[in-house]
């Protein structure tokens, strides 16, 4: 007999899983299936989950209090997207702080007008494809928007001339490290302890929407708050299913972002085919068009950025100071872009938003889907095998 | 074999940079290493921790191990094959 007592065994449990969550990092597939998850929860909860939205919300307050424009923009704390995205950023903080991995970043002054380029090409691309790699691709392609597939064969693309680029850039323009200060002891130590309360406080900020009435927009941040935790632990990133097949050959993301797809896809699905939420629900992208159109642009941008809407936001989290830079240009751009289509009238002339089942029914949609994404993931293994696409 | 004890022939720095820069600069380096040398890394960015290891066992090449330095950052080792 054992005379372990209840309060120490649960002191050692509790320490034990402290460490598989924050400590050690989550596999990407893992990550994969809990970010389809917690999408179709957004999607049941409110509606599709997007990003780039809430870049645009902090574009027009920027411009605003910069005098561009009269009309006061949307209040962020009552913005859907902006909830969801701050709360992405907000839990890759804590993520960063309890793993005792926060840290402000510095990066060579090339890295930094690299990252405002590549806000710019990114907040241009999500304005033309009406959605990041976020809404534009990943939740997209799940509502079963054909804008959807076209913004992939875009981001494919774009992904390729970024690395162009950045292999250029390698050969041609010399760059040197900089020294970064290591973390001191005693605020390794805190960090757990800031990133509990920050926790508490979200938490917190739940409840005190609910008691206003609008628990919706407090689980809104709650769910963003996971994402950013999913993300920051499994280092979660589009960009790396477009890049690595032609970088190193590596199929590893494009296999997981294929089943967090086809998960999440199907998962949409079943809601829409059920009537459980409309089934013309976020199929308002700009097929086909604006959809690939920015999907080439954006992948360009996410390439010479070094990170796309999603990871943009974690890695600030984690204190990577030119992620910032990225953030503001993208949403400068983003807001500026968006009254420039507008002024103009040529949002329209961009395309629309196509339901694949209204083109093909929802019996040939379903089986199609999941084919053409265990298509891509066997293309991605083929490569990581014969690097036929590698090209560096 | 102890990290800290290895003569590299040569090494990359890469502090500061970010994914995916670190890992492009690798694998350039690593084409001009003779075979059975060895490439040193310096880095800071926290996803070359899983990157590097795993382009550095690819390829025939040998992933020696890396381990942080006291001066904030991690140190790299590739051995090329």
């Amino acid at each position: 007999m054992s005379s372990v007592s209840f309060w120490s065994s649960l002191k050692e449990e509790a320490r034990r899983n402290y460490i598989a969550i924050f400590e050690q990092e989550w596999p990407t597939w893992l990550a994969g299936i809990f970010l389809a998850l917690v999408a179709l929860l957004i999607f049941l909860w409110k509606g599709p989950w997007g990003v780039a939205a809430a870049y645009r919300n902090v574009g027009d307050w920027l411009l605003y209090f910069g005098g561009v424009g009269e009309e006061r923009p949307f209040s962020p704390l009552l913005h859907p997207i902006v909830l969801t995205s701050g709360g992405l950023l907000i839990g890759a903080f804590v993520s960063a702080l309890m793993s005792r991995q926060f840290k402000l970043h510095k990066a060579p002054p090339l890295e930094y007008a690299k990252s405002a380029i590549g806000g710019i090409f990114m907040g241009a691309g999500a304005v033309l494809a009406a959605g990041c790699n976020v809404g534009g691709f990943y939740t997209a392609a799940a509502m079963l928007d054909f804008g959807g597939v076209a913004m992939m064969a875009g981001l494919i693309v774009g992904a390729w001339i970024g690395l162009r680029y950045l292999l250029w850039e390698m050969e041609h323009v010399p760059q040197k490290g900089v020294e970064q200060h290591p973390p001191g002891e005693r605020w390794l130590g805190v960090q757990p302890y800031i990133g509990g309360t920050v926790l508490v406080l979200v938490i917190a900020a739940f409840y005190l929407y609910a008691v206003f009435d609008d628990a919706a927009l407090g689980g809104l941040l709650f769910f963003g708050f996971l994402i950013g935790l999913i993300m920051h632990r499994s280092r979660f990133c589009f960009v790396r299913a477009f890049r690595c097949p032609f970088m190193t050959g590596d199929a590893e993301m494009v296999k997981v972002v294929a089943m967090s797809l086809m998960i999440y896809g199907m998962g949409t699905a079943v809601i829409k085919w059920a009537w459980i939420q409309e089934p013309s629900m976020g199929v308002n992208h700009n097929f086909w068009i604006g959809s690939l159109l920015g999907g080439v642009i954006f992948g360009v941008g996410m390439l010479i950025a070094g990170g796309c809407a999603s990871s943009t936001l974690w890695r600030i989290g984690e204190g990577q100071t030119k992620m910032v830079v990225t953030f503001i240009a993208f949403a400068l751009t983003n807001s500026l872009l968006a009254r420039v289509l507008k002024s103009f009238d040529l949002y329209d002339k961009m395309g629309q938003g196509v339901f694949i089942p209204d083109s093909l029914t929802w019996y040939v949609t379903v089986p199609t889907f999941i084919i053409f994404f265990v298509f891509w993931a066997f293309v991605a293994i083929w490569n990581e095998k014969s690097e036929k696409l590698v090209i560096f | 074999m102890d990290l800290q004890d290895i003569t590299p022939f040569s090494v990359l720095d890469a502090r500061g940079l970010t994914c995916p820069m670190p890992l492009l600069k690798t694998k350039k380096e690593l084409k001009g290493v003779p075979s059975g040398e060895i490439l040193e890394i310096w880095g800071t960015d926290p996803g070359s921790k899983n990157d590097i290891p795993h382009f550095g066992a690819k390829n025939g090449n040998t992933f020696l191990g890396f381990f942080d330095d006291d001066e904030g950052y991690t140190r790299y080792f590739i051995q090329k094959g």
